[in-house]
């Protein structure tokens, strides 16, 4: 029986393609990085610009080992310094602000102080704030102190720099939680320590989970903090590749282009398997539906 | 006819909420499809009103076969279990909203709106927006929206299930009379018994996407044409007793031996004559027919009373023998002690019997 | 705790006072915040009175407002305010309406919509970096794609970022293409929060597509377009990445927005005093747009509860 109208709200196939072809479109740049980083030096600058050509694994390769002409042995990038640099600052500023953002989101969620809404308010103001107000002293601190350029400094920033997105996510998802279950197990005898382990954290696991990942893209993707306050030891991926655009021997897209395929590979799963929590991640929380 | 439904059938991946159903409502009848929640009077509902396709059979308005055609080209009215009042309109945007598609002039909508308001007294709320009325008012305006256009029949979801209990009778009496005045076929969706049976001309009460009994209100009740419908309507619930059919005495004195050694002798419909001795039987009989008597006796059960409960004019007593626990209500003033024995009686004609298939046996 | 602890765990039993609970549970997320936010801009307010250079070794002199006075009064500062403006102004507004309509076309339910909808959600997950290592290459004029097309309809080699317009336009696009998946993340959230019913009493009260989309579905949108502007206005008044990458400020300052300024002074200038007085500034606005910004998020909270 032929359909002659649709049910409200729903569409079928024919409406995937369309949105299939409107979604190419938009996804167009990068598919043309990513298609980029499957071409040679000479394809990637071919004019006119090459789709079809024959892909290469090379540009994923020299992120990580380039083969000495002189010795003809291959030895590790300095490329592959900045993606372990990237991940360890990352990692560890990531966890650190969510230990701490998760115990003051608690909180402000369960104890509000007096002022609870200004703390919130200057907290989020911090996050909200162009970073490079900020970083004019912080600059001249790093310089005194002598943490410029070291791991400690840079992780220490990143850690202030996720607290506000922290405590605000993770405080987005305790004041769902039904405090009621919470009564039940204090009238249950179940100390404050134990409401917090036993009871609050395992329900929000995986708006815990969703905010790390959030926090691990935001301190991935971070550029300017590094930029100012990174060493040649401590050089994370966006500097190096921010860096790479003004030699003089001509960019290399290629590499650039594998760079940031890698990295979307990690996207992929975000996007799909966050896709509910990506609009409270994306507002710090403050939008939740 | 002006709605029909033939062997009309939803299917929802592998479960199938509607199955089969046969109905028809005329011009002016009142329609209540009465059923426990997911029983499928919604989605039937939704598929006479376009918004849910039909997966087999056909729906006929006016005698046209509607089924391809969108909500909008069906020419229905219907109002929502929510309400559906437009939030960012006033109550008199809300009414004149229906009115935009039919190409009147300004001044003819207006009089329209102005007339139901009058019907359903919304005068003094016409500039308020929904989030300002009161539960009985959005439910009103609702109404009023779904009667303002002249459509080929009504379709209400729910009308008063969001109403407390003062505002709901009021409301079933409102309602009642607006549709009376309409003479346009009405279907009314509801889980509410007494609704259905103060609003209904017919009631058809479903089951699992399956009409169970379509009847006048007094027949569903006083008729129940099986176990579903019997246990479904009427409050306190019937007494549904398992029993054997042991013997027949006469044209239609029936002898039954019911669980725990007890027997009881009944006069109950002649259709028991087509039942062999030793079928397997349902008795039922509603708890305002039982009797209560302190001498034993034939045809009734010797029990105890169990836990009395008083509502007012009448008490409400549960008697148990050991392995029934049976509902009887009597007048306030009857002395009734919990613990004590008493003896319940089967008054000629009041007891129903369903076969084992569950239907009710009874000569037509 | 022990009786015995009541002496040498006093402090302890100070601090583990149930009516302290809050208050230290925040206190070690504040403490570095404070170190790392807060006391920064305190010691950047001071500078801002001063003619302190962080190149030089000379003791700096108080100068009172000087700062703030010279930086309100230089042309440069308002042609960067400008430029922000347009840049801010251009974007969001591109934003608002590519989100928009993306989200228009992704509210329905349909096959492998979670799969098709990571083709238009990636572009915001990607660093600002890559994006605009790659725009500059699409607007590159010998081997970029936009070159390239839009060869076939001048042919005049097109070079995109050469005039202010165009370098305006280039950023522009980068940073909207970015963030338009965001705004259509929010759009999204407004459409599916309304009711299906409503749809279904419009269709069955007959009303036009029109009629329905401003009756019903603007009113449960219009204030989450209220939060995507300002929170993408916030964000964009922040640009600092994709024009560093892009066009370095140039051709001139013609792209030179105010945290690319602010950059400069500070960093390729060390003005590190004057920098510190428009930090300041900035700060001023920002704190005004988060708090619109949070007075937007409350009025939406309450409209949904």
């Amino acid at each position: 029986m032929a359909r002659k109208y649709r049910e409200i709200g729903k569409a079928g196939w024919g409406y995937t393609a369309i949105t299939t072809v409107v979604g190419l479109i938009y996804f167009f740049p990068v598919l043309w990085i990513i298609l980029t980083a499957f071409k040679t030096r000479t394809d990637a600058l071919a004019v006119p610009p090459k789709l079809f050509f024959t892909p290469t694994f090379d540009n994923f390769v020299s992120v990580f080992y380039r083969s000495s002409i002189t010795t003809g042995t291959s030895q590790a990038t300095d490329m592959a310094l900045y993606f372990f640099n990237s991940i360890f600052i990352a990692g560890v500023s990531v966890t650190a602000a969510l230990i701490v953002g998760t115990l003051a989101a608690y909180a402000f969620s369960r104890y509000p102080l007096r002022g609870n809404d200004t703390y919130l308010f200057i907290i989020l103001t911090t996050r909200m704030l162009p970073p490079i107000v900020v970083i004019i002293p912080i600059f001249l601190m790093f310089r005194l102190s002598g943490l410029a350029g070291s791991y400690w400094g840079i992780i220490l920033l990143y850690t202030a720099f996720n607290i506000p997105f922290s405590v605000w996510l993770v405080k987005s998802f305790f004041d769902e939680l039904n405090p009621e279950i919470e009564d039940a197990a204090r009238m249950d005898g179940a100390s404050e320590r134990r409401v917090f382990f036993r009871f609050c954290i395992p329900q929000i696991l995986a708006g815990l989970s969703a905010t790390f990942v959030f926090g691990l893209i935001l301190t991935w993707n971070e550029f300017l903090f590094a930029l100012l306050l990174t060493g040649v030891e401590t050089r994370t991926v966006p500097v190096a590749m921010a860096r790479t655009m003004g030699g003089e021997v001509g960019v290399d897209y290629g590499l650039l282009a594998a760079i940031v395929t890698l990295f979307l590979i990690p996207i992929f799963f975000v996007t799909f398997l966050l896709q509910n929590q990506l609009l409270r991640g994306v507002t710090f929380g403050t939008v939740k539906k | 006819m002006t709605i029909e439904l033939k062997k009309l059938t939803k299917r929802f991946g592998s479960l199938t909420a509607v199955e089969a159903i046969d109905l028809d409502v005329g011009d002016g009848e009142v329609l209540c499809l009465l059923g426990p929640s997911g029983c499928g009077k919604t989605t039937t509902l939704r598929m006479v009103a376009g918004l849910e396709y039909a997966s087999e059979g056909d729906v006929f308005l006016q005698g046209k076969r509607v089924n391809d055609l969108a909500p909008r080209d069906r020419n229905v009215a219907m109002s929502f279990q929510f309400y559906a009042l437009y939030p960012s309109l006033s109550v008199a945007e809300n009414l004149a909203f229906p009115l935009h598609g039919e190409g009147l002039s300004k001044s003819e909508i207006n009089a329209r709106v102005q007339r139901i308001s009058d019907t359903l007294q919304l005068g003094g709320i016409l500039n308020r927006t929904p989030g300002q009325l009161a539960e009985g008012e959005k439910q009103r305006v609702a109404v009023g929206r779904s009667i303002i256009r002249d459509p080929n029949c009504f379709l209400f979801d729910e009308p008063l299930s969001r109403l407390d209990v003062q505002l709901r009778e009021e409301m079933r009496g409102e309602i009642k009379e607006v549709l009376q005045d309409l003479s346009k076929p009405t279907v009314i969706v509801t889980h509410d018994q007494l609704e259905a049976l103060t609003m209904a001309d017919r009631i058809a009460v479903m089951r699992d996407g399956r009409i169970e009994q379509v009847d006048t209100p007094h027949n569903v009740f006083q008729r129940p044409s099986n176990l579903f419908v019997a246990g479904f309507i009427g409050t306190p619930q019937m007494n549904l007793i398992p029993a054997t059919f042991t013997a027949l005495h006469g044209d239609d004195t029936a002898e039954f031996a019911v669980e725990g050694g007890q027997t009881l002798t009944v006069v109950v419909d002649p259709a028991i004559k087509t039942l062999a001795p030793g079928a397997k039987v349902t008795l039922g009989i509603r708890p305002r027919n039982l009797e209560i008597s302190t001498e034993p006796v034939a045809d009734g059960l010797s029990t105890r009373i169990d836990i009395v409960e008083p509502m007012g004019a009448e008490t409400l007593a549960h008697m148990n023998d050991g392995h029934h626990d049976l509902r009887l209500v009597t007048d306030w003033r009857v002395p009734l002690t919990e613990g004590e024995q008493a003896h319940t009686r089967f008054p000629p004609g009041t007891t129903h019997i369903f076969t084992e298939d569950e239907q009710v046996l009874r000569t037509p | 705790m022990a009786e015995a602890s009541s002496t040498q765990g006093g402090f302890g039993a100070w601090l583990l006072d149930p009516k302290r609970r809050g208050a230290l549970l925040v206190a070690p997320a504040l403490t570095i915040l404070f170190v790392m936010n807060i006391f920064p801009l305190l010691w950047s307010f001071g500078l801002s009175f001063f003619n302190y250079k962080a190149s030089s070794q000379r003791t700096p002199k108080f100068k009172g407002l000087d700062n703030y006075a010279d930086v309100l009064t230089d042309e440069k500062v308002w042609e960067r305010f400008q430029t922000t403006a347009v840049i801010v102004a251009s974007s969001v507004l591109l934003q608002l309406i590519v989100g928009f309509l993306l989200a228009l076309l992704f509210a329905k339910a349909f096959p492998l919509r979670r799969i098709v909808l990571m083709l238009v959600l990636t572009p915001m997950m990607l660093s600002f970096v890559s994006v605009g290592v790659f725009f500059k290459l699409f607007y590159e004029p010998t081997f970029g794609i936009v070159s390239y097309v839009l060869n076939f309809f001048t042919t005049e080699k097109f070079v995109m970022l050469a005039t202010p317009a165009g370098a305006i336009a280039g950023i522009v696009i980068a940073d909207a293409w970015m963030w338009s998946p965001f705004v259509m993340l929010l759009v999204l959230a407004g459409l599916v929060s309304v009711p299906k019913y409503l749809y279904e009493a419009a269709e069955i009260d007959r009303a036009s597509k029109w009629r329905t989309f401003w009756t019903i579905t603007f009113p449960y949108i219009k204030s989450l377009l209220l939060l995507a502007v300002l929170f993408r206005t916030i964000e964009t008044f922040k640009l600092f990445d994709i024009v560093y990458i892009i066009t370095e400020g140039g051709p001139g300052s013609s792209t030179e927005t105010i945290a690319v300024y602010l950059y400069r002074t500070g960093f390729q200038f060390f003005k590190t005093s004057q920098s510190s007085a428009l930090a300041y500034i900035v700060l001023f606005i920002v704190i005004v747009l988060t708090n619109l910004y949070l007075y937007a998020v409350n009025r939406r909270e309450a409209e949904v509860s």
